[in-house]
């Protein structure tokens, strides 16, 4: 079964991704009001080793599992971050440098011993660093498109609060709302949709899911809601296309392809929006001094 | 094989040796670069540096260039500095925070390298998975002649740049602590803090970019960053915290390439972990900052201020028999050090009581005399009520060295007794 000229897994991954695409534009744009944007880089890098740890611990390489380490990893590289952060002087931005370096370096070294410690290769590991769609199964779509509904149910559940804390945080907690939670279920949910993007962007670049629609989005409203559906649509469109030229161009990793396409979509918003854009500006500033 | 691993090699020493040398020289070189971006609060810049490079390298590659050659040392420059002008154009005219900038620059920068590479022709001098984590595979192999002798090209292209970066380092070294430190007043002394800055961005291209084929434009960020943020934890002044970077970079590279052999493993990725392992054993065993050192400093600042409060807790009931009587009641910890100073001899037995020794009461007189200057000093200048003026200089009295007493007095003008009427005993002679 085709559609359009695609076949019909393709199409099937292409939802699951693009739905993973919305809910990663959705949640990555409270992390980037908060100014965490980065956050998500440090959690990201973490999840090769929940990847490999799963895959050594259970000898299974269902996407499930695979997940579930890459979960508990991202969690343990933010638990790190907090670590370095409380415990020593070192300043965040180097902490969050050392979390994304040391623990891509382990993640490489348990994916590269593979062969070495009696696994036949590297157990198509590889895949989570760049994105792979093309070995996606349907099943595999449909446990993406699930958690991606859950934190775009959660978001939306959580929007009054979210858009206090990520407006006015110190106003937040003086009328007593418990920020830390919200904070937490902020970053939280980042992590977790750091995860779901791994199959199809990969732990390098699957930052630029949740940074790059909200970015772009922003250009174009000022208003919270119209934002978040945005940077949704945006990611969604960023997810689709890079899996159907991926699909089109064996080879090639759907990671970058995707990547791309969200900077497209942020370079035209940059530029072309009303009253943000590029354009607009210079309009404005040229008025201005006539 | 994804990723080139140590064990490729088999056991030549001398291939190996070349290619640790290799680690080591390039290790070295960015700890050098990593430090002044850890002090300057640059570190996430240097990842975005370190993932931005590849296009500028790709192109080069492209281009005819040879890895480790001029050419992609130019592109990978051009890369970084287009990188950081890209990130700072965003932010000036768009509005755009650092890191939400940087987070789009670097992934959108590195996407298009991986593109380029992806596309390239067969044959191209650059490896896909050399991209994420390096490749010392065939670095001992690609030699050139050095008088005589085969060096792998890695190895001298690495430490023609580490020669390179440290004659920098040297001549501008002062710029870049005072752009560092207080980059306003730098500018305002004339520094041109600009160019120092952008000297600095391409320093990081540069030891970037001959860390490539070592551990690839993701784990470059290991070596920048993790041995300088160890050696801040370890050294307080900037050039002595370079050279315990540099050093524990090159320990690193050594002490993960054996590893790596070892394990059957990437050597890049030994190398970030063999780094993080001496950054957790600097932030729990830094003789200032570490965590035991600072747990060891509060169980004794804890315990000193238990002994000194249980010294003027005596000497005040002391006072209190010719006087008013006082109501606190020792903790545990303050009982505990009640013991400890009738062993130490600044209590002595008075029948069936203890009383204190003249030692204790120097000691104790000086307590209670920073107590009530810092009372008197408040009552001065704070505006408090009387009963606030307790809590503070509870406090305040295990911190106040003589010279601090001695202002205080001059400053409240050699009061005799402090707000609540109760007399402040003079200085003692002589001070243990």
């Amino acid at each position: 079964m085709t559609f359009a000229g695609l076949p019909y897994n393709t199409l099937v991954v292409a939802v699951g991704v693009a739905a993973v695409g919305f809910a990663a534009g959705v949640v990555g744009s409270l992390c980037v009001l908060r100014k965490r944007s980065l956050v998500g880089d440090a959690a990201a890098h973490a999840t090769l080793v929940g990847v490999a740890g799963a895959f050594l611990a259970t000898g299974r390489r269902d996407l499930a599992t695979l997940l579930v380490g890459a979960l508990a990893a991202a969690v343990a590289g933010l638990a790190a971050l907090l670590l370095v952060r409380r415990f020593t002087r070192t300043r965040d931005d180097a902490a969050t440098a050392i979390v994304i370096g040391v623990s891509f370096g382990l993640g490489i070294a348990l994916v590269s011993g593979l062969p070495a410690w009696g696994y036949a290769d590297s157990a198509g590991l590889e895949q989570f660093l760049l994105g792979h769609t093309a070995a996606l199964t349907a099943a595999d779509a449909v446990l993406l498109t699930g958690v991606a509904c859950v934190a775009t149910i959660v978001v939306s559940l959580l929007f009054k609060e979210a858009t206090l804390v990520a407006f006015d945080a110190a106003f937040a907690a003086a009328t007593g709302w418990p920020v830390l939670v919200i904070d937490a279920v902020i970053v939280g949910l980042v992590a977790v949709m750091v995860v779901a993007g791994l199959p199809a962007v990969g732990a390098v670049l699957v930052t630029a899911l949740v940074v790059i629609p909200p970015v772009a989005a922003r250009a174009w409203t000022d208003r919270m809601g119209t934002m978040l559906l945005l940077a949704g649509m945006m990611g969604l469109v960023a997810a689709v296309v890079g899996v159907v030229v991926s699909a089109a161009w064996p080879g090639l990793a759907t990671g970058p392809l995707v990547v791309l396409a969200a900077a497209a979509i942020f370079g035209i918003s940059f530029v072309a929006a009303p009253e943000r854009g590029w354009i607009a500006r210079r309009l404005r500033s040229v008025t201005r001094n006539a | 094989m994804l990723f080139g691993n140590a064990t490729f090699f088999g056991g030549d020493p001398a291939i190996h040796g070349w290619a640790m040398a290799t680690a080591a020289v390039v290790a070295a070189s960015c700890a050098l670069v990593g430090t002044l971006l850890v002090v300057r609060r640059m570190s996430l810049l240097g990842d975005a540096i370190g993932h931005a490079v590849l296009p500028g390298i790709a192109i080069a590659v492209l281009s005819g260039g040879r890895p480790g050659g001029l050419l992609v040392f130019v592109g990978a420059v051009a890369a970084a500095l287009l990188t950081v002008w890209l990130i700072q154009g965003l932010q000036a005219a768009g509005g755009l925070a650092e890191d939400a900038g940087a987070g789009v620059v670097f992934t959108t920068l590195f996407a298009i390298g991986v593109v380029i590479v992806s596309a390239a022709p067969a044959g191209t001098h650059i490896d896909p998975a050399c991209i994420l984590a390096g490749d010392l595979t065939f670095i001992p192999f690609d030699t050139v002649a050095v008088v005589g002798f085969a060096v792998p090209r890695a190895f001298v292209a690495g430490t023609l740049a580490f020669i390179v970066l440290v004659a920098a380092a040297v001549v501008t070294w002062k710029l870049q602590v005072f752009t560092a430190f207080d980059s306003a007043a730098a500018r305002a002394a004339g520094v041109p803090v600009a160019t120092v800055t952008a000297g600095l961005l391409a320093a990081t291209a540069v030891a970037t970019v001959a860390s490539f084929d070592v551990v690839g434009a993701v784990l470059v960020v290991a070596l920048l960053v993790v041995p300088a943020a160890a050696a801040e934890l370890l050294a307080h002044r900037l050039h002595v915290m370079a050279l315990v970077a540099i050093i524990l970079g090159v320990v690193g590279a050594c002490v993960g390439y054996l590893a790596a052999w070892h394990f059957n493993t990437n050597a890049a990725g030994m190398i970030a972990v063999v780094l993080g392992l001496e950054y957790i054993a600097a932030a729990i065993l830094a003789p200032d900052d570490g965590v035991f050192a600072r747990a060891i400093g509060r169980v004794r600042l804890a315990w000193r201020v238990a002994c000194e409060d249980r010294l003027a807790g005596v000497w005040r009931e002391e006072e209190a028999a010719r006087g008013r009587p006082t109501g606190a009641t020792p903790t545990l910890l303050e009982r505990c050090a009640a013991e400890w100073l009738r062993i130490d001899g600044s209590f002595v037995r008075d029948g069936v009581t203890w009383r204190l020794s003249p030692r204790g009461r120097r000691e104790a007189e000086t307590v209670v005399r920073s107590h009530r200057l810092w009372e008197a000093w408040l009552g001065r200048h704070a505006d408090l009520p009387l009963d606030h003026l307790h809590p503070p200089a509870e406090w305040v009295e295990h911190h106040l060295g003589a010279a601090m007493r001695r202002r205080i007095e001059v400053e409240t003008g050699w009061r005799q007794s402090d707000p609540h009427g109760r007399e402040i005993p003079p200085e003692s002679s002589s001070q243990s």
